[in-house]
């Protein structure tokens, strides 16, 4: 008996546990976490799970997902707010449920600070369609930001914009690439108002020296941008006289919609820009990649993006460029009315920008009020030019300009259109990027063969079409040579960096010529018959142009080398002197090159050198040539014939 | 070299504005974008335009000024320019090419301001003879401020025959 009220004890003890837990089970349940929506979440996130949607391409167009060498997958975004979870950069499935998740919440989220829904517009909308969201169990938020962004470009097509390479800019040398949102309704005359969307690096005013290497090796967050038009066609053709060419693109409404979802969303994005691949011209491809996911862009792509290699690229997909518009630099513009016109009209144009007396002149007044126009504009076109490339222009300058302008004005008539026929040809006309040969020749009278491969860009000799004219920038170049009465196979020359920018002056142009070259040769010194030799060389000077069988220009510098080779005392020498050379078209195809070089060096072992190049290229294919080159050094001769093919 | 033009060029674009009365209420100013960098009240309105401009030449421009859904700091324009502040922001920012195409009664930048101010494709021509007509007085007014110049193109459609009708502004 002792132990029964016990027992009753515990009896009653436990009915009240029980109907404390009855009571409180509600309750419980709620903070197990299944409100209604949050039952509708499971039940979305289990259907993405069936339907495998993490995998599909689209989820990875939008996250920005590349293949890992493992299997697995990593975004190329690197800021932490466009991912919606923590593991989102890699793990693809992840993001997708903690999406579907944030997507019932109205907290702001990302850069942007806007409700999941608008701010990754496109991956709602995305999700909604895949998983068809019930709008009331997942009400739909209003995005009025978007809307109004939206709204505001009267968008109807994307046209790609390429900006030619500008040598003097380290950073535009391989050229720029934009796309511009077509507006409805735009015309050739109104095209400057419409936005683009611009990518580029984020680079302190005083990056100075830091900028290359940083530049290089991802120290620099880039960012998406919509600059009006006008601000980038004043950058580009005004201030940095590059010529630019416009490829309108082919895109549906719905491509064109889907291509600005996208890039509002990445508006919360920022990568980090790597010069040579994760560039401006990648992150645009995957953004076009996004409007229409069969176009596979970005996939071309391993190592670098050279802008002039995407544009090659999206001319070369069928049916994708439905117009080509070619809008000349300044300079350019200047160089052909020039050419238009007889010698006594250069004259007199001439005579305009340096002295506004000309303007009552008798020289000027007796011809056609159209002729007249003429001159006045070209005038007026050099006097801009000087005041936008000078550091601090003179005040008269643009007194001269405006003086020339009102007695424009003065002449009641609109100037007549100039056709700009390009100097260089559009960029996909011309030669891929990386360069292989094979050659043969001879050295000292000993049989040799060669293999070249070059990683870009183009070089003097190089098939012109498509190029800027008269510029070489040779980056990561290495050849291996086999002797055969030696028996020896050794690495004959490599080229980190061979710049040369030649500017022909005349009497309206005055830029200075200069070339920087750092590498190694293999060269015959004193008693070494085949030996490795150190180069830096570096020069400034400059060209003139002329016109007597085809196209000619010579050159001149002045410039500095230090080589660095066992087979000199002391391991090295450094010293200066000069360069001539000639630079002739003898034809469409056929081209020359020939240069002497006088070298003394001063400093470790005194010695000097006499050199001379004679090289032709033969252009078979827009990817094949041929090439003759003779090299002339003190002592030593080589002939080499090779064949070179562009890839 | 290029980079000093542009800051020059605007230093005194910008400096200009100093006095000017368009200085409109921030609160009602066009959020993040150039348009506020222009129009704003700022205490030292002789360094906006360098900063504007020099960023430009960076690249930082893109980001800070136009870029693309730029939540912070009060932005309510994403990058974009505000409507009312189109016509006088593109006068200012592109003076020297509205100037020439003025003189010469042609040009891009010149219909675009057209289109701008509402004057229809087909009556562009009356428009370019206005302009160039009055070239010498509207330059001049313009070197003082663009907005007033855009003011007094304003006026001479508003007195035009033929532009007052067609125009949809």
């Amino acid at each position: 008996m002792k132990s029964k009220p016990r027992v009753f004890l515990t009896r009653h003890l436990y009915i009240a546990v029980l109907l404390f837990i009855l009571l409180l089970a509600p309750a419980s349940r709620v903070d197990a976490g299944a409100p209604p929506e949050n039952a509708y979440l499971v039940e979305l996130i289990d259907k993405g799970l069936q339907a495998k949607l993490a995998n599909e391409r689209e989820w990875h167009l939008l996250l920005h997902y590349r293949n890992d060498l493992l299997g697995g997958h990593t975004s190329e975004q690197d800021d932490p707010g466009f991912f919606m979870s923590p593991d989102g950069k890699t793990d693809p499935q992840a993001e997708l449920d903690a999406t579907l998740k944030q997507f019932f919440s109205d907290e702001l989220v990302g850069r942007s600070k806007q409700p999941a829904q608008c701010a990754f517009i496109a991956r709602y909308t995305w999700l909604k369609q895949r998983l068809a969201f019930d709008e009331t169990r997942l009400p739909s938020i209003a995005c009025e930001r978007f809307d109004r962004w939206y709204a505001d470009f009267e968008a109807q097509s994307i046209t790609l914009i390429f900006p030619s390479a500008f040598l003097n800019n380290p950073a535009s040398m391989f050229g720029h690439t934009l796309l511009r949102v077509d507006q409805k309704g735009q015309t050739e005359q109104t095209r400057i108002l419409a936005y683009t969307i611009n990518y580029a690096a984020d680079v302190p005013p005083d990056a100075g020296m830091a900028y290359p290497i940083r530049g290089i090796f991802g120290g620099y967050r880039g960012y998406f941008s919509t600059i009006p038009y006008y601000l980038k066609v004043q950058e580009y053709r005004d201030i940095e006289n590059r010529d630019i060419w416009e490829y309108r693109l082919n895109f549906s409404e719905h491509q064109v919609r889907r291509f600005l979802m996208h890039a509002w969303e990445l508006g919360n994005a920022s990568f980090d820009y790597f010069f040579f691949k994760e560039n401006c011209s990648y992150h645009l491809l995957a953004l076009l990649d996004y409007a229409d996911p069969t176009l596979h862009l970005t996939d071309e792509f391993l190592f670098w993006t050279v802008p002039a290699d995407t544009v090659r690229l999206i001319a070369s997909k069928p049916g994708l460029v439905s117009g080509i518009a070619y809008r000349p630099s300044r300079s350019n513009v200047i160089r052909r009315k020039r050419e238009s016109l007889p010698s006594e009209e250069r004259e007199i144009a001439h005579r305009l920008t340096k002295d506004v007396g000309e303007l009552k002149s008798a020289a000027l007044s007796r011809l056609e009020p159209m002729r007249q126009i003429f001159l006045l504009d070209l005038a007026s076109d050099y006097l801009r030019y000087r005041i936008d490339t000078t550091d601090e222009p003179p005040p008269e300058l643009k007194e001269r300009n405006r003086a020339i302008l009102a007695a424009r004005s003065e002449i009641r008539l609109p100037s007549e259109e100039f056709r700009v026929e390009p100097f260089a040809k559009q960029p996909e006309l011309g030669h891929n990027t990386s360069r292989v040969s094979v050659g043969a020749g001879w050295r000292n009278n000993s049989a040799f063969e060669e293999q070249t491969i070059r990683a870009g860009y183009h070089d003097l000799l190089d098939p012109e079409i498509g190029y800027t004219p008269n510029a070489q920038i040779e980056i990561a170049s290495v050849t291996v040579r086999t002797y055969n009465r030696h028996n020896q196979t050794r690495l004959e020359r490599a080229t980190l960096a061979n710049v040369v920018s030649l500017s022909p002056i005349d009497s309206v142009f005055h830029a200075p010529s200069w070339k920087i070259n750092v590498g190694m040769n293999t060269i015959r010194f004193g008693s070494c018959q085949l030996c490795s030799n150190g180069v830096v060389n570096g020069g400034i000077g400059a060209a003139a142009e002329s016109h007597w069988l085809k196209r000619e220009v010579v050159f001149a510098f002045a410039e500095a080398e230090a080589n660095y080779s066992h087979a000199y005392a002391e391991d090295h020498r450094v010293g200066g002197g000069g360069t001539v050379g000639l630079l002739a078209d003898l034809t469409d195809r056929w081209k020359l090159m020939a240069s002497g070089t006088y070298l003394r060096y001063a400093l470790g072992d005194k010695s000097d050198d006499f050199r001379w190049f004679v090289g032709q290229r033969f252009t078979l294919l827009q990817n094949l040539a041929l090439r003759l080159e003779y090299n002339h050094r003190d002592r030593d001769n080589d002939v080499l014939f090779s064949f070179q093919a562009f890839f | 070299m290029s980079k000093k033009v542009i800051m020059l060029s605007v230093a005194v674009l910008f400096g200009m504005q100093a006095g000017l009365a368009l200085a409109a209420n921030p609160d009602t100013g066009p959020g993040c974008g150039l348009g506020k960098l222009a129009w704003s009240d700022y205490a030292h309105q002789k360094n906006i335009g360098p900063q504007v401009l020099m960023a430009t030449t960076n690249g930082t421009f893109g980001s800070q000024t136009f870029g693309i859904s730029t939540g912070t700091s009060g932005c309510t324009n994403d990058g974009k320019v505000m409507a009312e502040q189109k016509t006088t922001m593109f006068a200012q920012l592109n003076f020297e090419n509205l100037s020439q195409e003025m003189a010469q009664g042609q040009g891009e930048h010149l219909a675009s301001l057209a289109t701008l101010m509402g004057v229809p494709a087909e009556h562009q021509a009356a428009f370019f003879a206005l302009t160039q007509e009055r070239y010498t007085s509207l330059v001049k007014t313009g070197e003082a401020s663009p907005v007033a110049m855009v003011k007094a193109i304003n006026d001479a459609i508003a007195t035009h025959p033929v532009l007052a009708k067609v125009s949809t502004r």
